[in-house]
């Protein structure tokens, strides 16, 4: 009874939907303050109930209601709590209600945030949203219904995969769809701007926190998901260049080099053309990696169950498409620069570079992406795109993309003077070019001395503007350091946070470069009590240890790491595989990790004689991959700093917004 | 309060732009096109990954092997005789369940005018053999290089068995094993010329 | 550690892992047959990290482990034993399963249009935005004198006299 009343909570959401779409689209056009208020009901309502639909699917997971399908296929009497509320996002119909109730939330927080602002553009954002959240509606409707009643009531679910069966799994998706999701918002205030006309700074200014909150989300989501591939798929690496993978970078690319053109902007009213281009293909890469993942056009190991949404997609995608390009040819001719890009060496100059280079990057691994299935279709030939592609093609822009984000921040707005450039970039530019020299000599590698040296650049450039920015305070105020960097935060966030951020993307890509090209590794089967050498280190394996858990059995080898010139005891590590009850021809395994800020040591149990008198590894160390999580935490920390609110900005901002003409029509 | 940049920012239709140049409408087509084209690769793609039926069915689309004995066939040579041509691979667990099947329905029927023939999908030779050793299979086998066959035959898995009769015609398609006699017999039934 | 160090260690490290792999090759059941020189699981490795497993998607051969794909590591061994280089091997494989074992699409034909669109791309989308930029900056000297008078994008507060005085300025530009 209870899931035909979740069934009909989503019909009245999408009807609902429809109203308030219709009432934000006219409400705006005719500055109607009624259908205005009205959108923002709607959007209020529609979180509500989706709220209680959620609700609805995750009572029936905590409490086993076999009888709904969806509980069926995705849970288990046995399995943990934490991983029955979990399920909520483990397969189709499920993810998509998830997908919606974030949505939903965040189309109510932006319009409670701004309820009492941007009077002009709200209804269209109302709406807007109300869009997506009606098409979400419509798949669970018709194509994905998460309520599906089984004709009896099964004795126990199928369980869920057990590759989901891990914190990392839970957290992964969660910060993936809060950063996916949200970007639906500045899109949203894009067409918003356009459908207004109102194509100044408003939209713009408003749209920056409400983008870099979900971006800072998608990153953590991707930087998670790689985490866990490392610690858990045990091929040593963290990113295979999966079409899921992709679809999932695809929009951080645009929605990063749209963070930046909006500064631009907001500086000096150029590269609006780009902004909104920039958007719009954010939310069509969010609406399109979506679909890639659930509707098998390409294959994936990470491809949810076929199902029937694709056709929906499809349509959606195309009015996303024509739909917008409509829109941005009429207002095409109220996007022109307000001033002009003066100098080649300038900070406009570089961030336009920045587009550009991110809109390759974008197009490159769209069309790695998509060029198995164009081949198929156009050639019958079935080859694949993988990592030998992607490294080829979109490692040497990456390098070009780290070099520009050392060298734009130096740069002058409008134009920078020789005595500029020598006092800026001298010191980077030699310590970049050392570093680079010191690796070539010492490895006599080529790119990873390259890479290294643009990494060493670009971090020189940071750490420089630091120094600069608070020897300027100290001059100033006479503050410690500390208490000087603490002020940079708190005054110059945007711009001192987001030196963090690229500081964190620095510490990545020299993740990337040390795991890449110094990674060493061997296969080999151990006795008991067998070593082994690998880099610095003696490995012996001491035993097997098995261990009964829930519903698996976690089979652990214990392995002990010694220093191989000193014999000095490093630490123990256990690589384990676990058996699951139900499905025992689908082992998980888990990496027995020693993590150094040097190297790490990693360590893939692959098989066992019965007892464990002989064990196979497969045996990696990992050079400065730990820098990637440092990162990632850096990365973070940036970005709340570069988005948190500054108490006296946020005074001017309010004078500054835009109150509402009441439509001449009164009421 | 109405704020001037209401107005300002307003810029009215009355302002007509210059129509665009010749130049740019074409590369707005352009434009335009490429995300048609894309669009409808993808509905193409959506479409034919989703049919249910991409099997091969009609008439028994054309391949030529070579057995692991060296000798070279291909289905024209096998005209007027009924053909089972059974997909397998050495890796694969379900196809053993019917190896043994085949062998017997071959050995009793190569004298009623059909012969077996044996595609070995994505497979290694050694391995292979070795299969075939352990079940005594005699009919011809050979690899499938580059999954030609699988990939005209629009087989998804294996073990996958179609049965061609003496026009060339498919007219049954069994996908899984072949489960017992009376099932090969009523296949076989339908071919026999 | 200096490089003339490095390699002694790699040398020594091979020794050692060729030693231990012996014995690993022995644990496993790989016929090797009239071997030209050991083949050791590292060495199988080593070709195989080239290569993709032909029936998952985006699965390393090194790093599968489905029945095909040992299978295929088997005959790895096979060949490294009887002298095969890894070009060869990976010849083999290619014509054995087609070029979807490579991991990167052969630089064949159509499949160029891989490698090159990307870079044909940027270069023509960096061409055009040079030249925009270019057309943008003719016009320079004259934006920057202009630009004293243009007010800064964001709202300023004007005086009600500032204000009827602008209004009627646009109403007149714009009719």
């Amino acid at each position: 009874m209870i899931f035909h009343i979740g069934y009909l909570i989503l019909i009245t959401a999408a009807v609902l939907a429809v109203f308030g779409m219709i009432a934000g689209f006219w409400g705006g056009r005719q500055r109607n303050v009624k259908l205005a208020l009205s959108s923002y009901h709607a959007v209020y309502a529609v979180a509500g109930l989706v709220s209680l639909a959620a609700a609805i699917l995750w009572y029936a997971l905590l409490t086993d209601r076999f009888e709904v399908a969806y509980v069926w296929n995705h849970s288990e009497r046995a399995l943990p709590v934490f991983y029955k509320f979990s399920a909520l996002w483990g397969g189709q119909a499920g993810s998509l209600l998830f997908w919606l109730l974030i949505l939903s939330g965040f189309g109510a927080a932006a319009a409670f945030a701004n309820r009492r602002r941007h009077w002009a553009l709200m209804p269209y954002v109302n709406a807007v949203m109300l869009g997506t959240s009606l098409f979400f509606a419509i798949l669970l409707i018709f194509a994905a219904n998460p309520f599906r009643l089984a004709s009896f009531v099964p004795q126990d679910g199928q369980g869920l995969n057990p590759l989901l069966q891990n914190y990392w799994m839970v957290l992964h998706p969660v910060m993936l769809y809060l950063g996916y999701v949200g970007l639906a918002v500045p899109f949203a205030f894009a067409v918003g701007a356009l459908l207004s006309k109102r194509l100044d700074n408003e939209w713009v200014r408003t749209v920056r926190r409400w983008t870099l909150i979900p971006w800072m989300f998608l990153s953590a989501g991707i930087l998670m998901g790689s985490q866990w591939a490392y610690m858990e798929l045990g091929w040593g690496g963290y990113w295979a260049w999966d079409p899921v993978e992709n679809a999932s970078f695809l929009p951080w690319l645009t929605a990063t080099a749209f963070l930046h053109s909006i500064v631009v902007q907001e500086q000096r009213g150029i590269l609006k053309v780009w902004n909104v281009t920039l958007i719009w293909m954010t939310y069509f890469l969010v609406i399109l990696g979506t679909f890639t993942t659930r509707s098998g056009v390409l294959e994936s190991v990470h491809s949810f169950a076929r199902s029937d949404v694709g056709p929906f997609f499809l349509v959606f995608m195309v009015i996303i498409l024509f739909g917008f390009l409509w829109l941005l040819f009429k207002r095409l001719p109220l996007l022109r620069d307000e001033q002009a890009i003066e100098s080649y060496t300038s900070r406009e100059a570089a961030f336009m570079a920045n587009n550009w280079l991110f809109a390759g990057i974008a197009f490159a691994t769209l069309w790695g992406t998509f060029f198995p299935m164009f081949s198929e279709i156009l050639t019958g030939d079935r080859i694949s795109v993988a990592a030998p592609f992607f490294n080829k093609v979109n490692g040497p822009l990456f390098l070009l993309l780290i070099l520009l984000m050392g060298a734009a921040p130096l740069l002058g707005w409008r134009r920078t003077s020789r005595q500029a450039f020598r006092k800026q970039f001298t010191w980077p530019t030699l310590i970049g070019a050392a570093t680079g020299v010191a690796i070539w000599l010492l490895y006599d590698a080529g790119y990873p001395a390259i890479g290294l040296a643009a990494c060493a650049f670009a971090a020189a450039t940071i750490v420089q503007e630091y120094v600069r920015g608070v020897q300027a305070r100290r001059i100033t105020s006479g503050e410690s350091i500390p208490a000087a960097m603490g002020n940079l935060w708190r005054r110059n966030g945007r711009r001192y946070g987001g030196y963090l951020v690229h500081l964190g993307i620095v510490l990545i890509a020299t993740a990337v470069i040390g795991n890449e090209f110094f990674q060493q590794n061997t296969n080999v089967t151990l006795a008991n009590g067998e070593s082994v050498t690998l880099g610095r280190y003696e490995i012996a394996y001491t035993g097997l240890e098995p261990n009964r858990k829930v519903n698996h059995i976690e089979y652990g080898a214990r392995l002990m790491i010694f220093d191989q010139k000193s014999g000095k005891t490093l630490g123990s590590i256990l690589p384990r595989r676990n058996i699951y009850d139900k499905t025992p021809e689908q082992p998980t395994s888990e990496v027995g990790l020693r993590m150094t800020l040097l190297e790490d040591v990693y360590v893939v149990l692959n098989g066992w004689e019965t007892g464990g008198s002989t064990a196979t590894f497969t045996m990696y160390v990992n050079p400065l991959t730990i820098w990637m999580w440092i990162g990632g935490l850096v990365l973070v920390l940036g970005t709340l700093v570069a988005s948190w609110p500054h108490p006296g900005r946020r005074r001017s901002e309010a004078a500054a917004s835009i109150a509402y003409a009441v439509g001449s029509a009164g009421d | 309060m109405a704020d001037l940049s209401d107005i300002r920012s307003e810029t009215p239709d009355a302002q007509a732009p210059a129509p665009a140049s010749g130049m740019v409408v074409v590369w707005r087509a352009i434009f335009v096109g490429i995300l048609v084209l894309f669009v409808v690769l993808l509905a193409w793609r959506l479409w034919d990954t989703n049919k249910s039926e991409h099997r091969a069915s009609g008439m028994a689309p054309p391949f030529t092997f070579t057995t692991f004995e060296g000798e070279t066939i291909s289905l024209d040579d096998l005209q007027g005789q009924g053909v089972v041509v059974n997909f397998w691979a050495s890796w694969c667990d379900p196809c053993r369940d019917e190896a043994a099947l085949l062998e017997q329905a071959w050995r009793r029927e190569k004298d009623n005018g059909i012969v077996f023939i044996g595609l070995d999908y994505l497979d290694q030779e050694p391995a292979a053999k070795a299969y075939l050793a352990e079940f005594g299979v005699t009919y011809p086998n050979g690899p499938d290089l580059r999954s030609e066959a699988a990939r005209r035959y629009g087989i998804k898995g294996v073990p996958e068995t179609f049965f061609i009769n003496s026009a060339g015609e498919i007219v049954q398609t069994v996908i899984g094993p072949i489960v017992n006699e009376a099932q090969m017999e009523a296949y076989l039934a339908e071919i026999r010329p | 550690m200096n490089r003339i160090g490095r390699a002694l260690f790699a040398l020594a490290a091979l020794i050692c892992l060729a030693w231990l792999g012996s014995g690993a090759v022995a644990a496993q059941d790989a016929p090797t047959s009239g071997p030209v020189e050991e083949v050791t699981l590292n060495d199988v490795n080593e070709v195989a990290r080239d290569l993709w497993c032909p029936l998952c998607s985006g699965v390393r051969l090194d790093a599968c482990e489905l029945k095909a794909c040992d299978q295929m590591k088997d005959v790895i061994a096979i060949k490294l034993a009887e002298g095969e280089d890894a070009a060869s091997i990976k010849d083999y494989f290619i014509e054995q399963y087609g070029p979807q074992v490579l991991g990167e699409p052969p630089r064949e034909g159509f499949n160029w249009l891989a490698w090159i669109l990307p870079f044909v791309a940027l270069a023509l989308g960096g061409v055009f935005l040079w030249r925009q930029t270019a057309r943008m900056m003719r016009p320079a000297a004259e934006t920057s004198a202009a630009d004293a008078g243009v007010a800064p994008p964001g709202a300023q507060k004007q005086t009600e006299d500032d204000y009827a005085r602008k209004l009627d300025e646009e109403l007149a530009k714009y009719g």
